[in-house]
């Protein structure tokens, strides 16, 4: 800050009147060093503080100039007799100490103790309150894998009943297809519609593929094998898989392919086979 | 009151740093009026003023070696001795605010004052009185005489804390300027 700054910056007045905080006072103090003009104007600022100071000046009353030298001429007997004690450092600026009423204490203290107690029911409310929340999950989460789980049967039976439909239908036809001599044990079921042509397969018993695999089923049309699409094995499949439609055919088969399935079947991975 | 000295600063702090009762005596005849405004201003009650003086010129007397004349004028010396004797006295009796404004803002005070000790140069105040307004009065009496900080100013005149120091700089301006004419 340069000299005019500190003149208009109101820390001289501050400073005059009391107001000045100690870092605020150390701060005029070294401008005061730095800059004589700033002591000048302080100086001048101190004087017409004082003059204010003077005009409320008021005679004391008289007794009080007797009552005072008595007890410095007891003060300085007793320096003489060497009894004195000096009491002090005289503080050039009043420590600004913070009084604390006796109320406010009790207050205070009252607030900590509420504070204190407000913090330990908290707590514990949290405490429980997690516990709850874990309980809640745990049984959020099991009643969601229970009505998935419901979804799931619903599915199945809904499929079960649809397959029903299917095999009472007067004009579906049945052909078993028993195992090949390399697989005695397969077993699988083509349910065929005369009327719609419509194609589905159940499987009866086929050893699960290997993840890369699947099962291909296959229409002999004219002495030729007609692709019918592939289909799943396992618990999660559909018990009657809806194949592709075929107006007519002589035999089914199911060979063994790769995922996705062949344009060709690979007959040494026949399971089973049956003629119409 | 300069009229009347018969010794020279420089005089005077030697015989008191002498401990020359004399030089005492001359002291406290021309200073005690001054010490006793403040006192009597900051602690308001006439017995305890007394009290606070008594206590203010003990300090002067025990402390003048500590006076440094590089530091600053002798007036200014003990005018900060009386200010905080009386405004330590003042928070010892456990003051509150609301006492401080209640005595600031009351105007029949600076009457009774006028009017109960005509001996010193009133003309003075009652000019000062007449053309400060009772604001920018009242800002530097809280400070001054009753050692408010700036945040205890902020409350009491329900200004904002960072005008505080500006409010204080225009009050000041403002008594030097009534201080100039006079």
């Amino acid at each position: 800050m340069s000299a005019t700054s500190y003149i208009s910056s109101g820390l001289i007045e501050a400073y005059v009147s009391g107001l000045a905080s100690s870092s605020e006072r150390e701060e005029l103090e070294l401008a005061m060093a730095q800059y004589p003009e700033v002591a000048a104007e302080y100086q001048s600022c101190q004087q017409d503080m004082e003059q204010y100071i003077i005009y409320q000046s008021v005679t004391p009353p008289a007794t009080l100039k007797e009552r005072l030298f008595t007890q410095l001429d007891t003060e300085e007997t007793a320096r003489a007799n060497g009894t004195y004690v000096d009491e002090d450092a005289i503080p050039e600026t009043p420590v600004r100490k913070v009084l604390v009423s006796s109320a406010w204490r009790w207050i205070a203290a009252a607030a900590i103790l509420l504070l204190i107690g407000s913090v330990l029911l908290n707590y514990n409310q949290y405490t429980k309150y997690n516990g709850l929340q874990q309980r809640f999950e745990a049984m959020a989460a099991s009643n969601s894998s229970i009505a998935s789980e419901t979804n799931v049967y619903r599915t199945k039976l809904e499929q079960a009943e649809q397959n029903l439909h299917i095999v009472q239908d007067p004009s579906m036809k049945t052909v078993k297809m028993p195992g090949t001599k390399t697989f005695p044990t397969a077993l699988a079921t083509v349910y065929w519609n005369q009327t719609s042509k419509e194609v589905f397969v159940m499987v009866n018993n086929l050893p699960q593929p290997t993840s890369d695999k699947q099962y291909q089923l296959w229409a002999i049309v004219n002495g030729k094998p007609v692709d019918m699409g592939v289909f799943e094995t396992g618990t999660d499949a559909n018990l009657m898989q809806k194949m592709k439609s075929v107006d007519n055919a002589e035999m089914f088969a199911v060979t063994l392919e790769k995922k996705g399935g062949s344009p060709e079947p690979t007959l040494d991975q026949m399971y089973v086979a049956g003629k119409i | 009151m300069g009229a009347a000295l018969t010794y020279t600063e420089a005089e005077l702090v030697t015989g008191l740093k002498a401990r020359n009762e004399k030089f005492f005596g001359y002291l406290y005849d021309h200073y005690s009026p001054a010490l006793y405004g403040i006192a009597l201003k900051v602690v308001v009650d006439e017995s305890l003023a007394g009290d606070v003086l008594q206590e203010i010129f003990l300090k002067i007397w025990r402390g003048i070696d500590r006076y440094d004349t590089e530091k600053g004028r002798l007036f200014t010396w003990m005018v900060n001795i009386a200010r905080n004797t009386a405004i330590d006295t003042l928070r010892s009796k456990g003051h509150k605010l609301g006492q401080k404004v209640q005595e600031i803002g009351n105007n029949s005070l600076i009457v009774d004052q006028l009017a109960v000790h005509p001996s010193v140069d009133h003309l003075g105040l009652a000019k000062v009185v007449e053309q400060l307004n009772k604001e920018q009065r009242v800002i530097i009496d809280l400070a001054y005489y009753k050692g408010c900080t700036q945040e205890e100013i902020s409350k009491i005149l329900d200004i904002p804390l960072g005008t505080v120091k500006t409010r204080m700089r225009n009050a000041i301006i403002q008594l030097r300027n009534i201080l100039k004419q006079m």
